[in-house]
C-alpha cells in the first residue's frame, strides 16, 4: 500500500516562469522545439513537441520565449515556501510540481478535501494558479491534481482511478507505441497483463510501468531541504532622484548579499544587478563577480550602469522619474574554494584593461565585448568565437584534422553574413557545381552584391565541404572556390544550393 | 655530421621583445613594416588612416605588430575582422578586445578603450562630427594611444597624420582552376604629414604563404611560369 500524497502542480510552469500570461499565447522553447506553451495557445492547436516554426503556423501571434530552468527553480521557491506554512516535508519533483505526505496533515487539518482545498487556496493567494490532488502515491497523485482543478482519490482507489487513462501518461514513448500495437490502450488494460509476463516481456522499466499502472508506489516521497533565495533588493520609496543615493544604498545591499552567500559557503560566478525606475521600465545588467568584487566594487557597477543610461533626463544627477527598487541577484552559485592567482602564466586580463571592459559592458551590455577564441573548424567564420570579456571561454577541443579545411594564409576580412554573388562563364551562363563536384564551366566573370562583373584571372576549386549530414536542421552542402579577379581583389567563395556567395575577402 | 640550416625571416619575431619597446613614445610595427612606417613605428597619440583596397590586411599588420610585443589592441565596429589572419601575422588572441556593434555609442566606446589599450581599430558607421573627431583625437595623445581608422569614414577623420594604403598588388599561387592562395606581394605606401622625408614605401608579402608578414622583393614585369606541354 503506498503512502497518501498530495501534489501540487503549477500547470505550464516553464511559461509562467519566463512572464508569459495564461491568457497570452505563448510558448517556452528549448533546442527548437516547444517545451510549453499556455492556455491560450494550446487552444489555438499548439502542443508540446512542436517545432517552433509549427507552432507560430497554428498560431501567428505567438509569443516565443527561449526556457530558463535557472528562473523555473527560483520562482518555484515562493510556492513551496506557501505549501511548507501548511505542512513541512515539501519534496520539489521538479519546478512547477511538488508532493507532501498527506497523512498526518489530512489528521491536522480535518479531512483530505479540507487540506487539499487549503493548500490550493495557499498558493493561489501565493500568486500562482495550480491544482493539487490526494491520491495513493506520487503518480496517482499528481494525475489528480490534473484533473480539472483536482480531487481526492479515495485510499485503494487509484487503481481504478488510473485504469481509464491512456497510457501514454507514463511518458515512456516506446512503450506506449509497442502497448498500442499490442492493442493495449489504457492503463486499465495494461494492469490487468500478469506482472511476472511484464518483467519477462518489457523488462525492469517496463515493470516499473507496470507498478505505477496498477496504483502502486516505485519510491516513496523524499523530501529536502529547498535551496534558499539569496536575492537581495531594496525599494525606494519616496523614489530616489540622486544616482549617489542609489550607490549608497547599493553598497549596503551588496554587503548583505555577501553575508548571505559567505553563510552558506557560496560565491557566484555573475551578479545581476536590476534597477528598476519610476516609469515603470527597468534596466538590468550582469557583471563577472567570481567571488572578487567587494562591496564598493559593486556599488561601483550600479554607479556604472547609471551613468551608462542614455542622456534625456532633465538634470545632470536626476535619473528618470527616480529609481524605486534595485534588486541584487547571484547568478550561478558555486562553493567558495578560494582563488589562487596565477604567478605566472598567460596574459592575464590587467586592472586597466578589466576597467575599460566594464565600461563599454555598461555602455552596451554583458555582450558588447568580447575576446576572440581560436577553435577548430572549416570555414574562416567558423574558426573564431568570441566570447564577452569576463566569461569562461569554452573547452578546448583538439584541433582535429578538418579535412576541406581551408589552406593557409587566412582571410583577413570574414563578413558575419554572407554577400551575395553571381559567377557567370565566358557565355554568360550561371557556374554550376554538380553532386559529383565537376563544374559545369570555368568561371569567367565574378559580380559581388549589386556591383559590375569583374573578369576572373585566376580560380581554383571545388572544395566541397558535407557538414553535419545527421542533423538536418544544421547540415550543409557546400563547394567553396577562391577567386583572383582582374582587379587583383581576392574572393572566397561557397555555392550552396546553386546560390553563390562570398565567404570571406582576401583584402 | 653537420647540417646546414639556412635560416629565412626574422628571427627577432619569433618571441615578444620585451615591453621596453612598447612604452616608448612609438607603437611597434611589424618588422617588415619598419622601412615603410616613418621612424619604424606609430607615434603615440597619432591618428592612422588605413584605406582603399587592402586596408584590411594593413589593419589586421598593425594589430599582430603591438600585439606580438606583448600590448594590447581593441577593434571597434568590425564585426568582420578576420582575427586568425591577424594570429597568422604574429597578433596573440588573447590581448585582443572586440567591440563588433558598437552602434550609436563608438565614440564612448573609443573614449573607454583609449585609457586601456595601445591601438584602436576603428571603423566609424557614419561621417564623424568634427567636434567627435577632435574629442578623440585628444583622448588618445592624453593617454598614449594609436587611433587607426578605417572604413568609408576614413576620409573625413581630419586629424589623421598618416595615411597607409595600398597601391599595386599580386596575388600568387592561384592557377586556372589548381593551385590555392599562398600570397600576395603588395606595394604598401605611407603619406601624410607624419610621412615627411624620403619616400617611404615597400613591397611586402602581405600576407605571405605562411600567413606571416616579410618584406618581397619586386614582382618581374613578365613573370610566368612555364607552362607544361603533352610530350608523349
Amino acid at each position: 500500500m503506498s503512502a497518501r500524497t498530495l501534489v501540487v502542480w503549477c500547470p505550464d510552469w516553464p511559461a509562467t516562469a519566463v512572464g508569459i500570461d495564461a491568457a497570452t499565447p505563448g510558448v517556452v522553447v528549448a533546442e527548437r522545439q516547444v517545451v510549453a506553451c499556455t492556455a491560450a495557445a494550446r487552444a489555438e492547436g499548439v502542443r508540446r513537441g512542436q517545432r517552433i516554426r509549427d507552432a507560430q503556423r497554428r498560431c501567428p501571434r505567438l509569443v516565443v520565449r527561449d526556457r530558463d530552468e535557472d528562473a523555473e527553480g527560483r520562482l518555484f521557491e515562493p510556492v513551496v515556501a506557501a505549501v511548507a506554512a501548511l505542512t513541512p516535508k515539501v519534496e520539489v519533483v521538479r519546478p512547477g510540481l511538488c508532493a507532501v505526505p498527506a497523512r498526518g496533515a489530512a489528521r491536522f487539518y480535518g479531512g483530505e478535501e479540507a487540506l487539499r482545498v487549503l493548500v490550493q487556496d495557499a498558493v493561489v493567494e501565493a500568486g500562482h494558479d495550480c491544482g493539487t490532488g490526494i491520491a495513493d502515491g506520487l503518480f496517482a497523485a499528481e494525475l489528480a491534481a490534473r484533473a480539472d482543478g483536482g480531487r481526492v482519490v479515495p485510499p485503494g482507489g487509484s487503481a481504478a482511478f488510473l485504469a481509464p487513462y491512456p497510457v501514454s501518461v507514463l511518458d515512456r514513448p516506446e512503450l506506449t507505441d509497442l502497448l498500442a500495437r499490442l492493442g493495449i490502450r489504457t492503463l486499465g488494460e495494461f494492469a490487468a497483463l500478469p506482472s511476472g509476463h511484464v518483467a519477462g516481456r518489457f523488462g525492469a522499466d517496463g515493470s516499473l510501468a507496470h507498478r505505477l499502472a496498477r496504483g502502486e508506489e516505485p519510491r516513496p516521497v523524499a523530501p529536502a531541504p529547498a535551496g534558499a533565495d539569496l536575492t537581495v533588493e531594496l525599494a525606494f520609496d519616496p523614489p530616489a532622484a540622486q544616482a549617489e543615493e542609489v550607490v549608497f544604498a547599493a553598497k549596503r545591499l551588496a554587503a548583505e548579499l555577501h553575508d548571505g552567500l559567505a553563510a552558506r559557503g557560496l560565491t557566484c560566478v555573475r551578479l545581476a544587478v536590476e534597477v528598476a525606475f519610476a516609469d515603470g521600465s527597468a534596466v538590468e545588467r550582469l557583471w563577472r563577480h567570481d567571488g572578487e568584487l567587494s562591496a564598493l566594487a559593486v556599488a561601483e557597477r550600479v554607479r556604472w550602469q547609471l551613468s551608462a543610461l542614455p542622456e534625456g533626463g532633465t538634470s545632470h544627477d536626476a535619473v528618470w522619474g527616480g529609481v524605486v527598487s534595485l534588486t541584487l541577484s547571484p547568478d550561478q552559485l558555486v562553493p567558495d574554494t578560494g582563488r589562487q592567482h596565477a604567478l605566472w602564466g598567460r596574459a592575464a586580463v590587467t586592472d586597466r584593461i578589466a576597467r575599460a571592459a566594464d565600461r563599454v559592458q555598461a555602455l552596451l551590455g554583458h555582450h558588447g565585448i568580447t575576446r576572440p577564441v581560436l577553435t577548430g573548424g572549416r570555414g574562416p567564420g567558423e574558426r573564431v568565437v568570441k566570447v564577452p570579456v569576463g566569461d569562461l571561454p569554452p573547452e578546448r577541443r583538439g584541433d582535429g584534422p578538418w579535412p576541406g579545411r581551408i589552406p593557409d594564409p587566412a582571410p583577413s576580412i570574414v563578413p558575419t553574413e554572407m554577400q551575395s554573388a553571381v559567377v557567370t562563364d565566358a557565355e554568360g551562363a550561371l557556374v554550376s557545381v554538380t553532386a559529383r563536384c565537376a563544374v559545369s564551366a570555368p568561371p569567367a566573370y565574378l559580380t559581388v552584391g549589386g556591383g559590375s562583373p569583374r573578369k576572373v584571372v585566376g580560380w581554383t576549386g571545388p572544395w566541397p565541404a558535407v557538414e553535419r549530414w545527421w542533423d538536418p536542421e544544421r547540415a550543409r552542402r557546400t563547394a567553396r572556390f577562391q577567386v583572383v579577379t582582374s582587379d587583383g581583389q581576392a574572393y572566397l567563395l561557397a555555392v550552396e544550393n546553386g546560390r553563390w556567395h562570398v565567404e570571406a575577402v582576401y583584402d | 655530421m653537420f647540417e646546414i640550416v639556412r635560416v629565412v625571416g626574422q628571427t627577432a619575431a619569433v618571441g615578444p621583445a620585451p615591453l621596453v619597446a612598447a612604452s616608448g613614445d612609438r607603437v611597434p610595427v611589424l618588422p617588415a613594416l619598419r622601412p615603410v612606417v616613418p621612424g619604424g613605428g606609430l607615434r603615440r597619440g597619432s591618428a592612422v588612416g588605413v584605406a582603399g583596397p587592402g586596408a584590411g590586411s594593413l589593419g589586421l599588420a598593425l594589430i599582430a605588430g603591438v600585439s606580438a610585443h606583448g600590448g594590447w589592441c581593441a577593434a571597434v565596429g568590425l564585426p568582420e575582422l578576420g582575427v586568425r589572419a591577424s594570429v597568422g601575422m604574429g597578433a596573440d588572441p588573447g590581448r585582443l578586445l572586440l567591440v563588433d556593434e558598437p552602434g550609436t555609442r563608438w565614440a564612448d566606446v573609443v573614449a573607454a578603450l583609449a585609457e586601456a589599450v595601445d591601438l584602436i581599430l576603428l571603423a566609424p558607421p557614419e561621417r564623424p562630427p568634427a567636434s567627435v573627431v577632435r574629442r578623440l583625437g585628444a583622448l588618445s595623445r592624453k593617454h598614449g594611444c594609436v587611433l587607426t581608422v578605417t572604413g568609408p569614414a576614413t576620409a573625413f577623420w581630419e586629424t589623421t597624420a598618416l595615411r597607409l594604403r595600398i597601391t599595386e598588388s599580386r596575388w600568387s599561387g592561384l592557377g586556372d582552376g589548381h593551385g590555392h592562395l599562398r600570397g600576395r606581394r603588395a606595394h604598401v605606401v605611407a603619406e601624410g604629414r607624419g610621412a615627411a622625408g624620403p619616400g617611404h614605401d615597400g613591397w611586402l608579402w602581405l600576407p605571405g604563404p605562411d600567413g606571416t608578414v616579410s618584406t618581397a622583393e619586386a614582382p618581374q614585369p613578365e613573370h610566368r611560369r612555364p607552362t607544361l606541354e603533352v610530350v608523349a
